[in-house]
């Protein structure tokens, strides 16, 4: 189990990191969201001991490692630009911790193929041994880059943004893959990503990592449908986030009138998840909301709408199994329609005001 | 190509093998000159020597610019740094060649700066004579030259060498030492291997220096192709500028078997 306890990091005037504690549990899959410049990679570097915090601890097992240096901490690293060795083959790339660590080297070679050939095999990279690491296909260099470090059999796997480098096949293909090694090892993983979907459909439990702050710490699906802060709502990029006031019954924004659930006075932002939106014409006694269409954007299973209201642009998910996608022209006058059950709420601190509620409902 | 590099080449093999008489050569094919090379003492002494010294030159340069290399190429992060201090390399360059040969006089010599300074720390009594004019002078006159060829070419390689390629085998856990054995070193093996083709190309082919600092009692290969072509003896001469081109030729291919250069830069 890695404890961090109030780390803090700045790089002369800009704070990276503030008063960060989480804690990761063996044989667990965290993945950390964040979008660029969050701190999500200098929180990793410094768990890996290749930065030092300001303040702060990280615990391991216990132990106080924060001042340990990075060769001697048992944890590993697989970085986003895969960092192979580029005059070494595939075999001796991944042989390399297990030969050169100052902490109990193997020096048997038959040891160091079976682990090898073991690892190769678990992460399908079979027959590949002899290879340059400069010939071989991008998401093969990071197949290696994961078995160079699994082979060590770290206490904790910190990936910084795997997949990043990948394309969107390769990419969902890993997606799986990287939970089936993690499975079959045992080994906790702590997944950094700026990709939503990839930490949610990975973790078993996403953190999310906003301006230096860790500001959730949730289940996947429960982060996804019930984001505790408003920043969280933002960084999961599925809720349209209105801001504005509560007046009579009802939320003010700009000029429009939202429903609320329910009565409450101390609201600053209505929130709606993409897909809870339906298009209706703009005559129809539905309609909560008047909006200009903009344009759209066909993805496959889905068609995201683009219309603005107040100058804000809003995104409307239909998915294809629901409603066949219909072509409306620009400056279109539409309505909109959903379900005030289904919003979420937040104060003007950002924290979540309706969870308790929604909730019960379920 | 052909015009300026094969057929003068395949002129001075033809040329050694020409008769020579004390005031005229003919065209007359003979191994003469090639019998009294490798007869005479002098003669092969000087390839021997020639051998030597750049064996000792390579290894120093190697073992002075590997480190200054090492320094300016990974410990100084920042890049304008890094320019100003290889920049600084080549300033002694500003100035000519037999300047900076000769300026070793004033400081080797009998009555030069070492010996002066030795005696009046009272370290030593007599002045060292060995310093000036002989192969030692000769060597460290070579050294100073040529050290700059090895660090320009290291450096380069070391800047090169991403800095997650450390870390990674940092977190891999191996210690500085294994990190400098295994990754910085091979990585920059490419660089030490231009390094070395420089400094032995000029060094196999150098006379001033091997002239002004060893008061003409070094002669190396180069010393030998000056004097005879000075005396008119072309096939002589010639004799040597192929034995002097061969070495070279078996120098560079050795030294580009150790690396595959057209993969690694």
């Amino acid at each position: 189990m890695m404890q961090i306890e109030q780390l803090s990091k700045s790089y002369g005037s800009s704070t990276a990191l503030s008063d960060i504690s989480i804690e990761v549990r063996d044989d667990e899959y965290v993945t950390l969201l964040g979008p660029s410049g969050s701190g999500k990679s200098t929180l990793l570097r410094i768990i890996a001991g290749l930065e030092k915090p300001d303040s702060g601890r990280v615990l391991l097992n216990g132990t106080d490692i924060t001042s340990q240096p990075a060769h001697l901490r048992g944890l590993g690293i697989v970085q986003q630009s895969y960092a192979l060795f580029p005059h070494l083959s595939v075999y001796d790339n991944i042989a390399f911790g297990l030969r050169f660590r100052k902490n109990s080297p193997v020096t048997d070679e038959n040891l160091v193929k079976n682990a090898v050939t073991e690892i190769m095999n678990l992460v399908g990279l079979g027959g590949l041994e002899n290879r340059s690491v400069g010939a071989i296909s991008g998401g093969q260099k990071q197949r290696v880059s994961l078995a160079r470090t699994l082979v060590t059999e770290p206490k904790i796997c910190l990936l910084d943004e795997p997949l990043g480098a990948l394309d969107a096949n390769l990419r969902s293909s890993m997606t799986t893959e990287l939970r089936r090694i993690r499975d079959s090892l045992g080994v906790a993983f702590l997944h950094v990503t700026g990709n939503e979907t990839e930490a949610l459909s990975m973790g078993d439990r996403t953190i999310v990592l906003d301006a230096g702050h860790a500001i959730s710490f949730a289940k996947p699906d429960t982060l996804f449908d019930f984001p505790d802060t408003v920043r969280a709502a933002k960084i999961l990029n599925a809720y349209n986030i209105f801001h504005g006031t509560a007046s009579d019954k009802s939320f003010q924004f700009g000029d429009l009138k939202l429903p609320l659930p329910f009565e409450t006075p101390n609201i600053s932002f209505y929130a709606v998840r993409y897909d809870e939106f339906n298009i209706v014409s703009s005559s129809s006694p539905d309609a909560l909301m008047h909006v200009n269409y903009l344009t759209q954007e066909f993805t496959g299973s889905s068609v995201t709408y683009f219309v603005e209201a107040n100058q804000q642009i809003i995104e409307v998910v239909s998915h294809i199994s629901t409603s066949d996608p219909i072509q409306y022209t620009l400056g279109e006058k539409l309505g909109l329609r959903w379900s005030s059950n289904r919003v979420l709420l937040y104060d003007a601190n950002g924290a979540l005001i309706n969870q308790g509620k929604q909730n019960n409902e379920k | 190509m052909a015009l300026f590099l094969v057929l003068p080449l395949a002129m001075m093999v033809y040329v050694s093998f020409w008769t020579q008489t004390t005031f005229a050569i003919s065209s007359d094919l003979t191994l003469k000159s090639w019998k009294t090379f490798f007869a005479s003492d002098t003669y092969f002494g000087a390839l021997t020597r020639t051998l030597k010294i750049w064996l000792i030159v390579l290894a120093v340069t190697f073992a002075l610019g590997y480190p200054a290399a090492l320094f300016i190429g990974r410990y100084v992060k920042d890049k304008t740094t890094q320019t100003i201090l290889l920049v600084a390399c080549v300033i002694p360059f500003w100035t000519s060649f037999l300047i900076r040969v000769l300026a070793w006089r004033p400081m080797l010599g009998k009555e030069g700066a070492i010996n002066i300074v030795l005696q009046k720390f009272g370290l030593i009594e007599q002045p060292i004579e060995v310093l000036l004019f002989t192969e030692l002078s000769v060597i460290v006159g070579m050294v100073q030259i040529y050290v700059v060829f090895m660090v320009g070419p290291i450096a380069f390689m070391l800047a090169r060498i991403d800095d997650s390629l450390i870390e990674a085998a940092r977190d891999l856990g191996a210690s500085s030492y294994t990190i400098f054995r295994r990754i910085i070193f091979p990585l920059s093996l490419p660089g030490v291997v231009v390094g070395a083709i420089f400094v032995s190309v000029m060094v196999l082919g150098e006379f001033a220096t091997a002239a002004a600092l060893s008061g003409r009692k070094v002669n190396l290969l180069g010393n030998i192709i000056v004097t005879q072509v000075g005396s008119l003896k072309w096939a002589f001469a010639a004799v040597v500028g192929v034995i002097l081109t061969l070495v070279m030729a078996l120098v560079i291919t050795a030294l580009l078997r150790l690396v595959n250069l057209r993969k690694e830069l």
